[in-house]
């Protein structure tokens, strides 16, 4: 998919999201990492149709979404958790009421039913049935990332998309979280597309990562290769940035991402690569796959 | 605690009113920051680490006060200085780096305008020179094209080179020790790991102290000498950064190291998270402040009594009545 914003104040456009692909199915977790502007909320924000791509589309179950029936139909199987349950949560509705909310939106059960299962998906997620009664601001954060994730779960989707979920956590309430989704994702046998920019919970979480920079997933394959024997030099610059981890051989990251606005022909990443070659400033590179493993680099090929 | 210490916090609490009295935040905290070392206070939210910051710079938010201790900075209590001894510290001697440089500088003024301003606000001096004086820290930041950018305003820049900005305000006077309150948890990894190389290396060729405050276990690991771990509003746990993170003695700091993710962990080994949440400050009481959450306390000395600092060996100190009877914490 492709996805083009105007820019600000002009008739111009830049593309936030260019030819990205990606593919999620039940009892997996895919991880996507990037750092902030890379363009990886936007991917969530079409998946579930907030956004309209400029090019490409949505296949559900192997049918291209179109219809507004077919998004509906989506929109049951599909699931989102924002970032900030402080800004997701109505602050004066109580959490009973905005659990069953999704239920009366999709017209499932009656109302004894749904009481019932607002009780069910609390118990689910590990809170006592008396949160029903409170509003999102007598809740901690972590409990009210909780309620979140409950409110996603409420109409059994099989697909959850979760977007920074864990970030604005502190470390002890963030390991709670985190073993809980594993916990969930094991037992309703959940896909789960997971957004952070943090390697270390990607790496602890997912089955297979996605590398975004630019707009472009630019290295992509199972967790034990990306993180293991990356391909493309920003996933090693990433990696050798994170806190604590001492890199094989350290990557030292120059720059800031050029501006999507006024972005230079060839490779995006050119400009902080330790590695460009001429070649790399002439044309974007193509993927280059290896044993399911995909890299977007000159070099990867060599 | 040697003799060379650049900043003594001595013994520091700091209360704010409550309905039922004032309620403690910090709680006899003591620290000291070694001339041309870099402190980090590691704890999670309402652990009381900003507010030790800020208790160093005396801007602890009213109501609250700092109840009692001491803050020695160069053979004066900071608790007993004037309007006019602050002048000078603050910013001069002792400068601050906050978490959000978008809120810290005036989006009304260039970055440059601002940085002048600090220097004319210290040192008698002309306009050129406090411009020079600008530039130079602007380029010992490594901020780009400092002549030219010097005139952005604060909203033209990224989240990193403002970054930049706030720490060449911070050296714009010369200090001798910078407190930096998560300085980079909202930057990006990578622009992340390019502020962390500049804070060391102006540590190296200036001789700064520096207190990082973060929660992040790993960036206390590659930016500190030594470390001061704080739960509730009490320090739990010190020492050299490496011993304490790699043989923590404080069932807090062990649980803290067993759950935060690294790049070995993965989930077929889950992550074993602290059970239950952080007391209030005020529900503490007597006691042990981690006891509602430790699997180890000693009946009954854990509700009763404060924990006393136990030896762990080379600078390393833990406040653990487990640790005090056992010699060792077994989780």
């Amino acid at each position: 998919m492709v996805k083009r914003f105007r820019a600000p104040g002009g008739r111009d456009t830049f593309t936030a999201v260019n030819a990205v692909s990606l593919a999620v199915t039940v009892g997996e977790i895919v991880g996507v990492v990037g750092e902030s502007g890379c363009g990886k909320t936007t991917v969530s924000r079409i998946l579930i149709g907030i956004e309209q791509p400029s090019a490409g589309e949505v296949r559900f179950e192997g049918a291209p979404v179109t219809t507004p029936e077919d998004w509906r139909r989506l929109r049951r199987s599909v699931q989102y958790v924002f970032q900030d349950p402080s800004t997701s949560l109505c602050p004066t509705m109580r959490i009973g009421e905005a659990l069953a909310e999704p239920l009366v939106v999709h017209r499932i059960g009656t109302r004894a039913e749904q009481a019932a299962r607002v009780r069910e998906v609390l118990r689910l997620v590990g809170l006592d049935a008396d949160a029903m009664g409170r509003l999102p601001a007598q809740l901690s954060g972590g409990q009210r990332q909780r309620v979140s994730l409950a409110r996603a779960l409420i109409i059994a989707p099989r697909i959850v998309i979760c977007d920074e979920i864990v970030s604005g956590l502190d470390v002890s309430v963030q390991a709670q979280v985190l073993t809980l989704i594993t916990d969930l994702q094991q037992r309703l046998g959940l896909g789960l597309i997971f957004i952070s920019h943090d390697l270390r919970v990607v790496h602890y979480l997912c089955d297979r990562v996605a590398v975004m920079y630019l707009g472009r997933i630019v290295e992509e394959g199972s967790v034990a290769d990306v993180f293991g024997d990356p391909r493309h030099p920003y996933t090693r610059a990433l990696l050798s940035a994170v806190p604590g981890h001492v890199a094989a051989a350290p990557v030292p990251i120059r720059g800031e991402p050029a501006s999507l606005l006024n972005l230079p022909p060839g490779c995006p990443f050119a400009d902080r690569c330790p590695e460009v070659m001429p070649v790399c400033r002439e044309a974007e590179p193509p993927p280059q796959i290896r044993n399911g493993h995909m890299a977007r680099c000159i070099a990867a090929s060599l | 605690m040697s003799e060379d210490a650049a900043l003594r916090f001595d013994a520091v609490s700091i209360h704010f009113p409550g309905p039922h009295g004032p309620v403690p935040i910090v709680h006899d905290v003591s620290f000291a920051v070694a001339r041309g070392k870099c402190l980090v206070i590691v704890g999670e939210s309402g652990s009381g680490k900003s507010m030790c910051c800020q208790a160093v710079l005396g801007i602890v938010p009213a109501p609250g006060h700092v109840s009692g201790g001491g803050i020695h900075w160069q053979g004066n209590n900071l608790l007993h200085a004037t309007p006019s001894d602050w002048r000078r510290v603050r910013g001069g001697e002792i400068a601050m780096v906050f978490q959000d440089p978008s809120a810290a500088l005036n989006p009304l003024m260039t970055v440059g305008q601002q940085i002048i301003d600090v220097v004319r606000a210290h040192r008698t001096c002309s306009r050129a020179e406090a411009r020079d004086r600008a530039l130079a820290v602007l380029r010992q930041v490594r901020f780009p094209d400092p002549e030219r950018r010097m005139r952005s305003y604060p909203w033209e820049l990224s989240g990193g080179l403002r970054q930049r900005v706030a720490i060449a305000m911070a050296l714009s006077c010369g200090p001798q020790l910078i407190v930096a309150d998560e300085a980079t948890s909202n930057l990006d990894v990578s622009i992340q790991a390019q502020i962390i190389e500049l804070l060391r290396e102006l540590q190296e060729t200036l001789g700064l102290s520096i207190i990082f405050v973060t929660h992040d276990l790993g960036l206390a690991l590659e930016i500190g000498d030594d470390v001061l771990v704080m739960y509730a509003g009490h320090a739990v746990e010190r020492g050299p950064v490496r011993d304490v993170l790699e043989n923590p003695c404080h069932p807090y700091t062990i649980g803290l190291l067993r759950c935060a993710p690294t790049l070995r962990s993965r989930r077929t080994e889950p992550l074993r998270p602290i059970p239950g949440l952080a007391p209030r400050p005020g529900e503490i009481g007597p006691g042990a402040p981690f006891r509602s959450r430790c699997p180890v306390i000693v009946e009954p000395l854990c509700a009763t009594e404060k924990p006393g600092w136990s030896d762990c060996g080379a600078g390393h100190a833990v406040a653990c009545h487990r640790y005090a009877r056992d010699g060792r914490v077994a989780l």
